[in-house]
């Protein structure tokens, strides 16, 4: 049976603390129980956790999502937001946890990339490197998500086409944001239409998709 | 915030719905709550153009009519969730849907050491949940409580309520265009089962379909000409056909609790064409007598997904032989030559023949608590592997074309403490359907263990007879069932003979 890999890239520099990296913890928790609810996720869906400030963490290890525990997450008081790491780090755990078809074995389905961030990233030289090496990942979708006034999004949209932005990052318009993400993660299991294109099922109202 | 919102049908009529900002969302649709709970309003996200409208007002008006305003309406109000009006609001079309019956949300969902940490109580029993095989492994955390999982006989019946329904359908000329798992509510508890998304219906030559259907129920020619121009005339679109390709996936599904066709078999190093291919033009039954490439790799199967991924232990044949005969027809011959896939009436009538052959299995702790004999004298329970004791009467039914002479319909009865011959047994005018009158439904003789041998009591029959003693039994006498007796259940025209063959143990 195929796993349908999920990573998250979860913002957790100096200007998420407090209300923000609370509403993200939240979020993460309603995903997961929504998630819970999918039988067609439940067969499928593993999820990964991979943190960036400073520091860069995969907070959760690509998990399935029956057994997975949603990891402590902490934020620094400030520092740099360090996205390019965390994807150049994502690229590495993209090659070792994913199982590749072969001959002989079904693989898992391509993975999907959820980016959330409420800024820009600082390791600019590393963002730029690590574009074109995710980008040659063959994910089956990148959303990257800019939470927030500052959050800039022409940064992100050179990792993704499908940027969303929220005006706020305020609790509410995150876990609308949480909530569209298990939405998406499900649309696999939903009728097909016969028009070409598998789409994102449309964004919550407080949510701008940047084109 | 929630509010009560008030729309309108064209006509005029109003109904409310309570927006509480984040609406349930289907494929298509946003559904929100009337505020009584007694109907639902689902609008579609995309506009809906006039040749959309208008298959909508048909389904609600036309369709609709013709399947419930006619002689036993009644009784397809609980095998179909027929949405009855149409509403537009802010530019927006919306139905008005009835609510789900109660049966078909959970009780208690998970088990009960999953409650600390997932539920799923008062959501829709779709399908899925029951069609999988970890949310009945002990070994999957999230496994569903035993009082939702139902017995294997409750499956038959909603098989036969699938069947049913879906036949209904294709005789008043539609296709539903998307059953599945996700379309089709069940409750394994009760042995019901409901169609709901009705929306999509496809009346040949009049209303193309819009969806192509939902992965897993997808029929091969469909899959395979998905990347064809809607107008090109070799693209394949969803009609009555590809609903049987559906119907008998799901039927596969219920009583094994696999997929037909995902097997071992690779087709593609890239899991999207892997699943074009094999699910399109590549399509192989996983259990085909001759070509064995897409059996399941048992070293890559998930533990949680055993027993059922093992067709070695579990083959498809433990459903009879009346089953197995359509899901060759369906899986073999017909999976890419739809003209001869087995309509939902034989997948009805098989069933019905099927639930005959089943024995309850003398172990008290089986999971699936029936079986259906195996026409072998050293009958087992293929679940449990629990061996029948004692005496095992099995009734051969006979029919007669003309006075005097009886043949054999390939059809038998298995008998059990507690089974009953009803009317469809006695008589062979008489069908087992939606059309029984309450007074049909009634057993007509019962079968009884008693004082060391197994009686047949007669309740109603006013011409049975004991053809070897040429003796009347009256009702409410009894008459032995031993090896080799021959019981006429009726002298009327389409009366009955049986044979009795008993299997000792």
């Amino acid at each position: 049976m195929r796993r349908l890999p999920v990573y998250l890239l979860l913002d957790t520099s100096g200007s998420m603390r407090g209300e923000r990296i609370e509403a993200v913890k939240n979020g993460l928790q309603v995903l997961v129980s929504k998630l819970r609810q999918d039988p067609f996720a439940l067969e499928s869906v593993a999820i990964s956790i991979i943190t960036f400030d400073r520091e860069v963490k995969q907070v959760m290890p690509l998990t399935e999502l029956e057994t997975l525990q949603l990891p402590e997450i902490v934020t620094p008081e400030s520092g740099p937001t360090n996205m390019g790491k965390a994807l150049l780090m994502l690229c590495e755990k993209l090659d070792t946890e994913i199982i590749k078809s072969s001959q002989t074995q079904k693989g898992d389905w391509r993975p999907l990339l959820f980016l959330m961030t409420d800024g820009k990233p600082s390791d600019l030289a590393q963002f730029r490197e690590a574009v074109p090496k995710v980008k040659s990942k063959n994910l089956a979708a990148i959303v990257a998500c800019a939470a927030g006034a500052e959050a800039q999004d022409s940064y992100l949209k050179e990792l993704t086409g499908n940027v969303v932005h929220l005006d706020t990052a305020d609790s509410s318009t995150l876990m609308s944001f949480f909530k569209w993400v298990s939405a998406s993660i499900g649309t696999g299991n939903k009728t097909v239409g016969t028009t070409e294109d598998i789409a994102l099922p449309p964004p919550p109202q407080e949510v701008h998709l940047v084109i | 915030m929630s509010k009560t919102v008030t729309v309108k049908t064209a006509e005029g009529k109003t109904y409310q719905f309570v927006d509480n900002g984040s609406p349930m969302q289907g494929g298509m649709k946003d559904v929100y709550f009337s505020p009584d709970k007694s109907y639902v309003v689902a609008f579609f996200r995309d506009k809906q153009d006039f040749n959309s409208k208008e298959r909508l007002k048909n389904i609600v008006i036309k369709y609709r009519k013709s399947i419930f305003e006619n002689i036993g309406g009644e009784y397809w109000k609980d095998l179909f969730c027929w949405p009855y009006d149409i509403v537009e609001h802010n530019g927006q079309t919306g139905i008005i849907v009835p609510v789900y019956q109660k049966q078909f949300f959970f009780q208690q969902g998970y088990n009960l050491a999953a409650g600390n940490f997932a539920s799923i109580k008062g959501k829709e029993k779709e399908g899925k949940w029951f069609a999988s095989p970890q949310f009945r492994s002990k070994q999957f955390k999230l496994h569903l409580d035993k009082s939702e999982l139902g017995d294997w006989g409750k499956y038959i019946a909603v098989c036969i309520k699938i069947s049913r329904a879906v036949k209904r359908m294709h005789a008043a000329g539609l296709a539903h265009s998307d059953l599945s798992y996700k379309n089709v509510l069940i409750d394994p508890v009760t042995g019901k089962a409901a169609i709901i998304d009705i929306d999509g219906l496809v009346v040949p030559g009049k209303f193309p379909p819009d969806v192509i259907g939902t992965p897993d129920f997808i029929a091969p020619e469909v899959m395979a000409t998905k990347y064809l121009p809607k107008t090109d005339p070799n693209r394949k679109l969803p009609n009555i056909q590809t609903d049987r390709h559906a119907l008998a996936v799901m039927i596969y599904m219920y009583l094994l609790y696999r997929h037909p066709l995902r097997g071992g078999k690779i087709h593609d190093t890239d899991p999207q064409k892997d699943e074009e291919l094999g699910m399109g033009s590549k399509a192989l039954f996983v259990e085909h007598p001759t070509d064995k490439s897409n059996r399941p790799k048992l070293n890559q199967v998930k533990p949680t997904h055993l027993p059922w991924a093992d067709v070695a232990k579990i083959p498809y044949t433990v459903a009879g032989p009346y089953l197995k005969t359509l899901f060759d027809k369906a899986f073999i011959d017909g999976l890419h030559n739809p003209a001869i896939r087995p309509t939902a009436d034989e997948w009805e009538q098989a069933l019905i023949k099927t639930v005959d052959l089943m024995q309850p299995c003398q172990n008290p702790n089986c999971e699936q608590k029936w079986f259906v004999f195996d026409n072998s004298t050293k009958p087992c329970c293929p679940f449990c592997g629990t061996q029948y004791r004692g005496q095992l009467p099995v009734l051969n039914l006979y029919y007669s074309p003309k006075p005097g002479n009886f043949r054999p319909e390939n059809h038998r009865l298995m008998v059990y403490s507690g089974q009953n011959i009803y009317q469809w047994h006695s008589n062979r005018k008489v069908f087992p359907n939606e059309r029984l009158t309450a007074e049909q439904t009634k057993p007509v003789a019962d079968f009884h263990f008693h004082n060391g041998k197994w009686i047949l009591i007669n309740r109603k029959l006013t011409s049975m007879k004991d053809v070897m003693e040429d003796k009347e039994i009256p009702i409410g006498q009894s008459v032995d069932i031993t090896d080799g007796k021959k019981i006429l259940l009726s002298k009327e025209e389409g009366g009955r003979l049986v044979i009795v063959q008993l299997v000792n143990n």
